[in-house]
């Protein structure tokens, strides 16, 4: 087990940058996600941290070892990969005890762990199965045996769910979850699924560009995003982030005013809104009123999209909500669950 | 570093085999071919004699000019029946059924055997007398009986022509089959809903998307037809004459008949440039789309 | 809120429809006669000279000359080939031994640079890679005249290796390039797995790339060995008797009085059975991966 530690590790493809001056530190046993849309670099700062990329400059450590011209093979870790990586022409066996092969452990003691190992993912009765015969799970669980065979003192997972269907996706989720519980070893997570970052993270860390956006525990990424980025990029639907100026306290748009920001007066900011906090009400009993440009019944709630001004805004109503298109209706803002943002420079305006 | 390091381990023994056994023989006939080199005196190389092995053969010997007509036409009409032949199978084996799978089985059959083989059965059964093609085409046409087509220029090209051909259509069938499973239906589809006919969807949809490998086809083609050289050997023998002699049977007859290397290689060379100047072309449509 | 319409008159068939409906299937069964007609006339076309061929092995001297397919057939010929007048048994070895020969040589030599081509990076590594493609396009005749000129000095003529090494010129660019297609379709991830599992780059290779590019190993090499197999300018100029391939040995029976059709028949039958089940095997990739080895 060991921390892992970032310092300005930039890794760049000629004029394309990966990653740029990342620092970044893992706690020992920590279990990090990074999240981002892809192109964003988190895979390539996972890679790098599992060796199969070497960083342009800067250094990584594993634990108190620089590990920049290590070989793969020395950092102790393991990878669970995105379409598994299974050797197609071993067997489960072979496949999950292929790390201790490698690594010259006597027979005896193999076959012991690799059923240990297998044990702790219900695997047990397709020990001698090859990989084409085994449904995607069963699969993914063969993938997190090897990495669990020798126990690593770091995991790396390349977005392991995102090939399985919904259902057994949210059971793995869980199932990933208890295993951190009970191993404690750290592990570096990538998706690009939000939901997947908020329920299995200690610390989520949302990258685009290759820069790290915010590196936060999941509710504070959520509830108090570092910049717009962030803030739109976390939450579905999206929140809402409307151009406009602050006039002594009072957020105005075309279309829109929205009292009680504070902050005095700016020019070029954006509000941003989670629809979740906007409420739909009577005509001229909210902040402002608009007609209904579409409504969706998800189920577990109502999401109404609102013109205002040219621009649609989204607001999460009650499920029993039902309205016409073109109805105009009002909207009821929390002062207090808007967000402030410098529309240059897209950081967060903090009031 | 580690990586070039191991690369250049990996590779060595291949860049070495390849050097030895084509680079170094490709050196060696060009400075082989500006001297004289008569293998019925000595096999030490002889004088020096700048680019006359060249000029004997562009300026001063008729036959080098015929040869160049017979590879023309021979490349020409070889590749045409070859690609027509294999487009048209293509087209009709990619439809699935039990008659379909059966045929795309038989069509290895050809291209495992022998153009050696090939060419000396060919010769067993236009022999006028008893030979089978012989009286299957005159069941068809009697007045054909007993006509001797190897001894005709135009019919034994025709007949060289023919086993190339039955050689060759399967591989590039397979070839134009990949090609044509790789466009993707829905454009066909598109086109049939929009109200074209069969035919338009072959020539505006099938056929543009088929040019590439089309093109590859025809290139690679040319580069087997002017190699051809086992079916010449055993069937006609060049002849009657020099009807079916193209260069690379040329090349061969100078320095393995007359002895006369330095001119061989020359010639050899000429055909060796006209095949650089197809692999060339042939790279770059190859390569074009993975590039 | 917005109600689909549903109710639905019933639909009348017009005689017109009808009369095109007949048509169509008209059509279509034309079509499938002469569907049927032409892959019969192609197969007829195949099958007719190698049919041919197998009928003149088992006829004696006598109906050979005949166009008739009912004779008594014969085993006499097969025996008489192997008469050591003709020397067709030690031609079989001495074809078997070449082959073999150039395929153990040039598959693992093909498999590394394969391997080297499409995983690593290196300088001039296109270059490199088209300039060995690239020379299987260079005529036989070119290599063949100052290879006969060093073997003549160096007493090689008519020898297994001189033939080997010319055979490996025309395989191992083949080789290096199917294999290399094949490499190019394997997940990097398989890869990329073994080495965090701890294997070292020479054992990823062993371990998992080449049993993952066995079908495409087995389809080169067999495809190799049909190659040298069949390989006849280099046999028919670099050998005289010791060494002679069996493709070569054919010229054998081209005698002064004629030639002795219903042996040559023969030879070419023992040729070509092993490359008729060694193409049957490899079937599958060509009816299937032809355009990747010749368009990547």
């Amino acid at each position: 087990m060991a921390s892992i530690q970032f310092n300005a590790v930039t890794k760049r493809w000629g004029d394309f940058f990966g990653v740029r001056e990342l620092d970044l530190a893992v706690a020992d046993q920590e279990f990090l996600v990074l999240l981002g849309p892809s192109g964003c670099g988190k895979t390539t700062t996972m890679r790098m941290v599992a060796g199969l990329e070497e960083p342009s400059s800067g250094e990584i450590f594993i634990g108190d070892d620089l590990v920049n011209d290590m070989p793969p093979r020395e950092r102790d870790i393991a990878m669970v990969f995105q379409n598994y990586g299974l050797y197609p022409h071993m067997s489960v066996r072979d496949n999950i005890g292929y790390p201790l092969k490698v690594r010259g452990i006597p027979r005896e003691d193999a076959q012991k762990r690799i059923d240990a190992a297998a044990a702790k993912v219900e695997l047990g009765p397709f020990l001698e199965r090859k990989p084409a015969q085994l449904s995607g799970g069963q699969r993914q669980r063969v993938a997190l045996a090897r990495s669990l065979v020798r126990t690593p003192r770091v995991f790396l997972m390349d977005e392991p769910l995102s090939n399985l269907d919904a259902k057994l996706r949210v059971t793995m989720r869980a199932e990933l979850k208890h295993l951190h519980h009970e191993l404690r070893i750290t592990t570096i997570y990538v998706t690009h699924d939000q939901m997947e970052a908020m329920t299995l993270a200690t610390r989520v860390g949302v990258m685009n560009k290759g820069v790290m956006q915010q590196l936060a525990p999941p509710e504070e990424v959520y509830n108090d995003p570092a910049n717009m980025f962030v803030a739109g990029f976390i939450g579905s639907p999206s929140m809402n982030l409307v151009h406009g100026d602050l006039v002594d306290g009072t957020f105005r748009a075309e279309g829109v005013a929205v009292p009680g920001i504070g902050g005095g007066s700016r020019t070029g900011v954006v509000l941003g809104i989670r629809p979740e906090d906007l409420r739909v009400v009577g005509p001229g009993q909210g902040v402002f009123d608009a007609p209904v440009y579409s409504s969706e019944l998800t189920g577990e709630s109502t999401l109404v999209t609102f013109n205002v001004g040219g621009r649609h805004v989204c607001a999460r109503g009650d499920r029993h909500f039902r309205c016409e298109i073109g109805e105009v209706v009002g909207v009821a803002v929390d002062p207090q669950r808007a967000y402030l943002f410098d529309a240059a420079t897209e950081n967060r305006i903090r009031l | 570093m580690r990586q070039r390091a191991l690369a250049f381990g990996l590779l060595a023994p291949a860049l070495a085999i390849v050097a030895f056994t084509t680079v170094y023989p490709m050196l060696s006939s060009f400075w082989t071919s500006f001297h004289i080199l008569n293998l019925s005196r000595s096999i030490e190389l002889g004088r020096f004699i700048g680019i006359e092995n060249y000029t004997e053969a562009f300026n001063e010997d008729p036959e080098f000019w015929q040869v160049m007509r017979v590879t023309a036409a021979f490349v020409v009409l070889d590749v045409t029946f070859t690609i027509l032949a294999a487009l048209g199978l293509a087209i009709l084996l990619l439809r699935q059924g039990f008659g379909t799978s059966i045929l795309r089985t038989l069509l290895i059959l050809p291209f495992a055997m022998s153009p050696a083989l090939i060419g000396i059965s060919w010769r067993f059964m236009l022999n006028p007398d008893f030979g089978a093609f012989n009286r299957t085409i005159a069941a068809v046409l009697p007045f054909m009986r007993n006509t001797d087509y190897l001894a005709s220029p135009t019919m034994a090209m025709g007949a060289l022509i023919s086993a190339d051909v039955w050689h060759w259509a399967p591989y590039f069938t397979f070839m134009l089959m990949g090609g044509l499973a790789s466009i993707p239906p829905e454009t066909q589809e598109a086109a049939r809903i929009d109200g074209a006919s069969d035919w338009r969807v072959f020539r505006d949809v099938t056929l543009p998307q088929l040019a590439p490998v089309l093109l590859v086809a025809i290139i690679l083609k040319s580069v087997f037809a002017l190699k051809v050289f086992d079916s010449i050997v055993t069937m006609t023998g060049g002849g009657p004459g020099r009807s079916t002699t193209t260069l690379a049977f040329f090349a061969y007859h100078i320095g393995f008949r007359d002895y006369q290397f330095g001119y061989a290689a020359a010639v050899a060379y000429v055909l060796t440039a006209i095949l650089f100047l197809f692999s060339l072309s042939y790279m770059r449509f190859a390569f074009r789309r993975t590039a | 809120m917005n109600a689909v319409a549903t109710s639905l008159s019933r639909p009348v068939v017009t005689p017109e429809a009808a009369r095109r409906r007949q048509r169509a299937q008209r059509r279509r069964a034309v079509l499938k006669v002469l569907e049927v007609g032409v892959l019969l006339f192609v197969a007829a076309l195949i099958v007719f000279p190698i049919a041919w061929m197998v009928m003149t092995a088992f006829k004696t001297p006598i109906t050979v000359y005949s166009y008739t397919i009912w004779f008594q057939p014969t085993l006499d010929n097969f025996r008489e080939v192997f008469n050591p007048r003709w020397g067709i048994a030690q031609k079989v070895v001495n074809s078997t031994i070449i082959a073999c020969s150039t395929v153990v040589i040039a598959i693992p030599i093909a498999v590394s640079a394969a391997y080297a081509f499409s995983r690593l990076q290196f300088p001039l590594k296109r270059v490199t890679f088209q300039w060995i493609l690239l020379t299987q396009f260079i005529p036989a005749v070119t290599i063949v005249l100052p290879f006969y000129v060093m073997f003549r000095k160096l007493g090689l003529l008519d020898t297994y290796a001189a033939l080997i090494i010319v055979d490996l010129a025309i395989v191992l660019p083949y080789a290096i390039w199917t294999i290399k297609g094949f490499i190019d379709a394997i997940p990097l991830e398989a890869e990329e797995a073994a080495i965090i599992d701890g294997a070292s780059r020479l054992r990823v290779i062993w371990d998992i790339v080449v049993p993952m590019a066995r079908p495409g190993i087995l389809t080169a090499a067999i495809f190799c060995f049909i190659l040298t197999w069949n390989e006849f300018l280099f046999g028919y100029l670099l050998s005289r008797q010791k060494a002679v391939p069996l493709p070569v040995g054919i010229i054998g029976f081209l005698l002064e009085r004629g030639p002795v059709w219903e042996l040559i028949a023969a030879t070419g039958i023992i040729i070509t059975i092993p490359m008729f089940f060694f193409a049957l095997i490899i079937q599958r990739h060509f009816t299937k991966g032809m355009n990747l080895g010749a368009v990547r």
